[in-house]
C-alpha cells in the first residue's frame, strides 16, 4: 500500500522548465539499444536493462513465471552458487535487483564509478549465465508463495484481483504479476527456462544508463561481456491486443478491516495514444496532482473523509487500468463515493476553466526537472523511452507538448473518459460495504 | 507526513551521507541556517526543522506533534487554508512535511530561483498561523483515517506499535508518533494552540537548504525572515534515562492476518560524539553485517540455510537523542514456526557475540556503508534530511564526515563485543503477530 501511494505521487514530483539533459544513443551489433545521460556530479552509475518479458508472457495458468524468473536470475549463476554470488556482489557494493511489470522484466544496477567494471560484469553474468539450480528454484518458489499469502492481508490485493476480472478478462494483463498460490505451485523450472529462451534477448532490449560516464567508456566496459549475447525475442513489446472489459459493473469483497477500500476503474490510454498528454493534464486536475486536485479538495480538504485520494493510469503497450482509489472508515464509503461521482460528472460536463488548466500545466511542466534529479530516476525515464520508442528529443519536447494542450483538448478527453457510468466499482471492506 | 508517508521508527533505514562542504550561520534569536551548495541542476531543497516531535508530548496528548504538522497547512495571516501548497505547486514545486519522535520538518523542492520566496512564505506561516477550530475538526478526522490506514488496518504495524509500547517503561519512544486513537479523539484546538506557543519558537528552528543557491544570499533572506522571529527561551527537552531491562518480555498480538511475524527490540545507545564513538559505530556495522546486502548474515543463516523465516531484517538508528530501540524481525512463511525462529535467531546472535565476524563480510559491510553515503548524495532530499536530523537531535551537522571515519576505524572485535554487550535475550522484548484468520467473501 505504501509503495502504491508513493508511486502515485512520484508521478508528479516537481520543478521548473529547464533545459532537459541530452540523451545519447548507441545500438550495439546485437541490437541492444543503449541510452545514456551523462551526470558527473556524483561518482556513481545507475543502469536499467529492460527486456520484453513481463507478466503478460506468463503461460496460461502459470501466473508469476516472469517474476520467479527475474528472482532466479539475480539469485545465483552458472559460475556462482547463491552464497558465492551474494558475497561477490557485496564485496564491491554492487546493488543489483530485478523486477517485473505487466510488459517488462528489468535488471537495475547501481554502482560506484570505481566499481563499474565489476558491476557490468555482474549484470551480464546474471542475465547471460543462468544457474538453473533446482533447489534454489524450489526455495524461491516457496518464498513467493509465502509472499502472495502475506499479501492477502491487504485490501489492495483483493481489489486488484477483481479489477483484473472486470477490465482484463482473458487478456495477458489480467493476472497479478506476482501470481497466486495456485498458479505458483504449477510452475516448473522448465517454464522459466522457456520464458528465458524466448524473451531474454538483446535485439530490441534497452539498456538505460545515467551517471558519471561517457558513451565511449560505457560501450568499452559493456562490449567484452555483452557481445556474446545474441538473438531476437519471439514476441516483441508491440505484440499485444487491446483488452475487452467484461460487462460486469461492480464487485465487492468482505474483509475484516476498519476502512473500506474504494476503487473506481476503467481502461486508460496506452503509452502510444494520441490523447496521452491531454489525459495526463486532465488527470492532474482530477486526482493526480495531490493537494489542489479536485478529488483531494472535495473529499479530504472539505470533508475530512480520507487521508488520501488519488487517480492514476498505467500507460502500457496497450491500455492499462485507469484507477481512482481511496480508503475511508467503512460507514463513510457511500458519502465519499457520492462526492467522487459528482467530481467526475462536473469534469465530464466541461466545468474546467482556463485558470484550472494553467495551474495544472504549470505544476507538471515545472516539476519535470525534479523527475530527473537523480541517476536512478533518469535511468528509469530512459528505460521507458527505449521500451515505448519515444524519440531521443522526448525529454526536451516534454514540456512543450504539455504546454500545447488546450482547454478544448482537456474538455474533449474529460467528456470521453470521465463519465461516471463508464467506471466500474470495486469495494473491499467490512460487512455491508457495498 | 501530511500526504505521503509518516515513517515509523521501525522502518527508518539509516542513511549515512557526507562529503560536501556545509556553510552555517546562527542568528540572535537562536535560528540556525545550514546550506550545502550544489550547482549541478537549477533546483533546491528547502527544509525547516523543528526541535519537537512525539517525544515532547505529555501523556494523554500523544499525536499532537503530528497533528500540528497537519495544521501548518491550514492557513496563516496572509494565506488561506491550502493556499501555501497551491502556490508551491504553481511554481512547479512540491511540498510536504514529516514528523518523527525527535523532530518535525517541513520541506519544499522548488526551482532554485524561487528559494527566497519560499523562505519568506515559510517564515510567514510559522509566525502567523491561524489555528481555527473548524479546520482542526476536519483535519483530526483526516488524521484518524491516516491512523486507520497505517496502523489499525495493518497487522504488522499494529504489532510493532504494541511491541514499542511494551519495550520501554519510561522513555517517550514507547508512544506512537501518530498518537493513540483514544488521545486523537480527545485532543482540542486549545491543545494545538498551547503546543504551538510552547514549541514553535525561534530557538527550535533550523533551516536547511541544499541545491543551486548562494549561501550569502540565503543567509540574507533567512536573517530578514526567520531571523526576525521573536526571541524566546525554550526549556531543555525531556530526555530520561530508560531503566535497564530486568529480564525478557513478550507481547502477543492477535489480529486478522495470514502469517505470523516475530520481532525483537532492545534498547541500545545512539551516537553521542566524543562519548561513545566506537560503540555506536560498531553497533551500526554489526547491524549492517547482520542485515545489509545480499550476504546479510540473518538472511543467509535464518532464511537460506535454516529456512526458519521467509524474510528477515534488523535496524539501528545511531542518529537519535541518546537511545535507540534496536530491532530485528522475521516474517514467517507457510509452515514456519515462531519458536524455531526465536531459538535460531538467539543461537546465531549468541554465536556472533563469541566469535569475530567473517573477515570478508566485515569488509563488505564497511564498504557498503561508505557506498551508501555516496549513493545518498544523488538525492537532495536525503542530503538535506541527514543534515537536519544530525542538527536537530543534538549531534551537530558538522559531525557528518566524522561518522564515516568512525565506521572505517571499527575493528572486528568491536563488532563482536557490542553484540555480546547489547544484544542479549534477557534485555529483549519479543513481539509476536499471531494471525486470527478470517476468510474474504466475494459478492457482485
Amino acid at each position: 500500500m505504501m509503495k502504491v501511494w508513493m508511486f502515485c505521487l512520484g508521478l508528479l514530483v516537481s520543478s521548473q522548465a529547464v533545459a532537459a539533459p541530452v540523451v545519447q544513443q548507441k545500438i550495439l551489433d546485437n541490437g541492444l539499444n543503449i541510452l545514456l545521460i551523462e551526470a558527473h556530479n556524483v561518482p556513481m552509475v545507475a543502469m536499467k536493462l529492460v527486456v520484453p518479458a513481463g507478466s503478460r508472457f506468463d503461460a496460461k495458468g502459470k501466473a508469476g513465471s516472469a517474476a520467479l524468473l527475474s528472482a532466479m536470475l539475480t539469485d545465483h549463476t552458472q559460475k556462482h552458487d547463491d552464497q558465492a554470488w551474494a558475497a561477490k556482489l557485496d564485496d564491491a557494493a554492487i546493488r543489483l535487483a530485478s523486477g517485473v511489470d505487466k510488459d517488462t522484466m528489468s535488471f537495475s544496477l547501481t554502482v560506484l564509478r570505481e566499481a563499474l567494471d565489476e558491476g557490468v560484469q555482474a549484470l551480464s553474468e546474471a542475465v547471460l549465465q543462468p544457474g538453473w539450480n533446482q533447489q534454489r528454484f524450489e526455495f524461491l518458489q516457496q518464498n513467493a508463495i509465502s509472499a502472495v499469502t502475506k499479501a492477502r492481508e491487504e485490501a489492495t490485493t483483493y481489489a486488484a484481483e477483481e479489477v483484473n476480472k472486470l477490465l482484463f478478462p482473458n487478456h495477458p494483463y489480467g493476472h497479478a504479476v506476482s501470481g497466486d498460490v495456485q498458479s505458483l505451485k504449477r510452475i516448473h523450472l522448465k517454464d522459466l527456462q522457456q520464458v528465458y529462451q524466448q524473451q531474454v534477448k538483446p535485439n530490441g532490449a534497452v539498456l538505460a544508463v545515467s551517471g558519471d560516464i561517457t558513451m565511449d567508456a560505457l560501450v568499452a566496459a559493456l562490449k567484452p561481456y555483452l557481445n556474446v549475447w545474441q538473438g531476437k525475442p519471439v514476441h516483441v513489446f508491440s505484440d499485444i491486443k487491446s483488452p475487452q472489459p467484461s460487462a460486469q459493473q461492480s464487485a465487492f469483497v468482505t474483509l475484516d478491516k476498519h476502512q473500506a477500500l474504494v476503487e473506481w476503474v476503467r481502461l486508460g490510454p496506452s503509452r502510444h495514444h494520441r490523447d496521452y498528454k491531454a489525459l495526463l493534464v486532465l488527470n492532474h486536475m482530477l486526482g493526480g496532482g495531490g493537494f489542489g486536485s479536485r478529488l483531494m479538495e472535495e473529499i479530504r480538504e472539505k470533508r475530512g473523509l480520507v487521508y488520501g485520494v488519488y487517480s492514476f493510469f498505467q500507460p502500457l503497450e496497450t491500455n492499462g487500468a485507469y484507477t481512482i482509489r481511496l480508503l475511508t472508515k467503512a460507514n463513510q464509503a457511500a458519502e465519499a463515493e457520492a462526492v467522487l461521482r459528482d467530481v467526475l460528472k462536473d469534469l465530464a460536463d466541461g466545468h474546467i476553466s482556463q485558470t484550472d488548466l494553467n495551474k495544472s500545466k504549470r505544476n507538471l511542466m515545472g516539476s519535470f526537472a525534479q523527475r530527473m534529479d537523480s541517476n536512478r530516476e533518469r535511468a528509469g525515464l530512459l528505460a521507458m523511452m527505449g521500451v515505448y520508442k519515444r524519440p531521443l528529443n522526448y525529454l526536451q519536447n516534454w514540456t512543450k507538448s504539455v504546454s500545447s494542450v488546450t482547454l478544448a483538448d482537456v474538455k474533449r478527453v474529460a467528456k470521453q473518459y470521465l463519465q461516471p457510468k463508464d467506471w466500474k466499482r470495486v469495494l473491499v471492506g467490512p460487512d455491508g460495504v457495498q | 507526513m501530511r500526504k505521503l508517508l509518516w515513517i515509523t521508527v521501525f522502518f527508518l533505514s539509516f542513511a549515512t551521507t557526507a562529503q560536501a562542504e556545509l556553510q552555517q550561520a546562527s542568528f540572535n534569536n537562536g535560528v540556525k541556517l545550514i546550506v550545502e551548495e550544489d550547482h549541478s541542476a537549477p533546483v533546491a531543497m528547502v527544509q525547516v526543522w523543528l526541535k519537537v516531535g512525539g517525544r515532547d508530548e505529555v501523556p494523554g496528548k500523544t499525536g499532537l506533534a503530528h497533528v500540528f504538522e497537519h495544521m501548518m497547512f491550514k492557513g496563516s495571516k496572509k494565506l488561506a487554508a491550502g493556499e501555501y501548497s497551491k502556490i508551491i505547486s504553481a511554481m512547479g514545486g512540491n511540498d510536504n512535511a514529516f514528523t518523527s519522535t525527535d523532530y518535525t520538518a517541513y520541506f519544499e523542492t522548488v526551482p532554485a530561483a524561487e528559494v527566497n520566496r519560499v523562505l519568506k512564505m515559510e517564515a510567514e506561516r510559522f509566525a502567523n498561523l491561524k489555528l481555527r477550530d473548524k479546520d482542526f475538526q476536519s483535519e483530526i478526522k483526516v488524521i484518524m483515517e491516516e491512523r486507520r490506514m497505517r496502523t489499525e488496518d495493518d497487522a504488522n504495524s499494529r504489532m510493532f506499535e504494541e511491541l514499542s509500547a511494551a519495550s520501554l517503561r519510561l522513555h517517550p519512544y514507547r508512544n506512537p508518533v501518530i498518537g493513540w486513537m483514544q488521545d486523537l479523539q480527545a485532543l482540542t484546538i486549545d491543545d494545538v494552540r498551547a503546543f504551538y506557543n510552547k514549541h514553535y519558537v525561534s530557538a527550535n528552528v533550523t533551516v536547511v537548504v541544499v541545491g543551486d543557491v548562494d549561501f550569502k544570499q540565503v543567509k540574507k533572506v533567512v536573517g530578514k525572515t526567520f531571523g526576525k522571529m521573536k526571541k524566546r527561551a525554550v526549556e531543555p527537552r525531556f530526555n530520561p534515562t530508560e531503566p535497564e531491562p530486568l529480564g525478557a518480555k513478550r507481547v502477543i498480538v492477535e489480529l486478522p492476518a495470514q502469517l505470523p511475524m516475530v520481532a525483537f527490540t532492545l534498547p541500545v545507545p545512539s551516537w553521542v560524539p566524543g562519548q561513545n564513538d566506537k560503540e555506536a559505530a560498531a553497533l551500526a556495522l554489526a547491524t549492517e553485517i547482520l542485515a545489509g546486502g545480499k550476504s546479510a548474515v540473518l538472511h543467509q543463516v535464518l532464511v537460506n540455510e535454516q529456512r526458519s523465516a521467509a524474510g528477515v531484517g534488523a535496524g539501528y538508528d545511531p542518529f537519535t537523542m541518546g537511545l535507540d530501540l534496536w530491532y530485528a524481525y522475521g516474517a514467517l512463511g507457510i509452515g514456519q514456526n515462531v519458536a524455531t525462529f526465536e531459538t535460531n535467531f538467539w543461537a546465531l546472535i549468541s554465536d556472533m557475540g563469541k566469535h569475530l565476524p567473517n573477515a570478508r563480510r566485515f569488509a563488505a559491510a564497511k564498504r557498503s556503508l561508505i557506498a551508501n553515503a555516496v549513493f545518498a548524495q544523488d538525492s537532495l532530499y536525503l542530503r538535506a534530511k541527514h543534515i537536519g536530523i544530525l542538527e536537530t537531535v543534538g549531534i551537530g551537522a558538522a559531525q557528518q564526515d566524522k561518522w564515516l571515519d568512525l565506521i572505517r576505524a571499527v575493528k572486528p572485535e568491536d563488532v563482536r563485543d557490542v553484540i555480546a554487550r547489547w544484544l542479549k535475550p534477557n534485555r529483549a522484548t519479543t513481539g509476536i503477530l499471531q494471525p486470527k484468520h478470517n476468510v474474504a467473501r466475494k459478492g457482485a
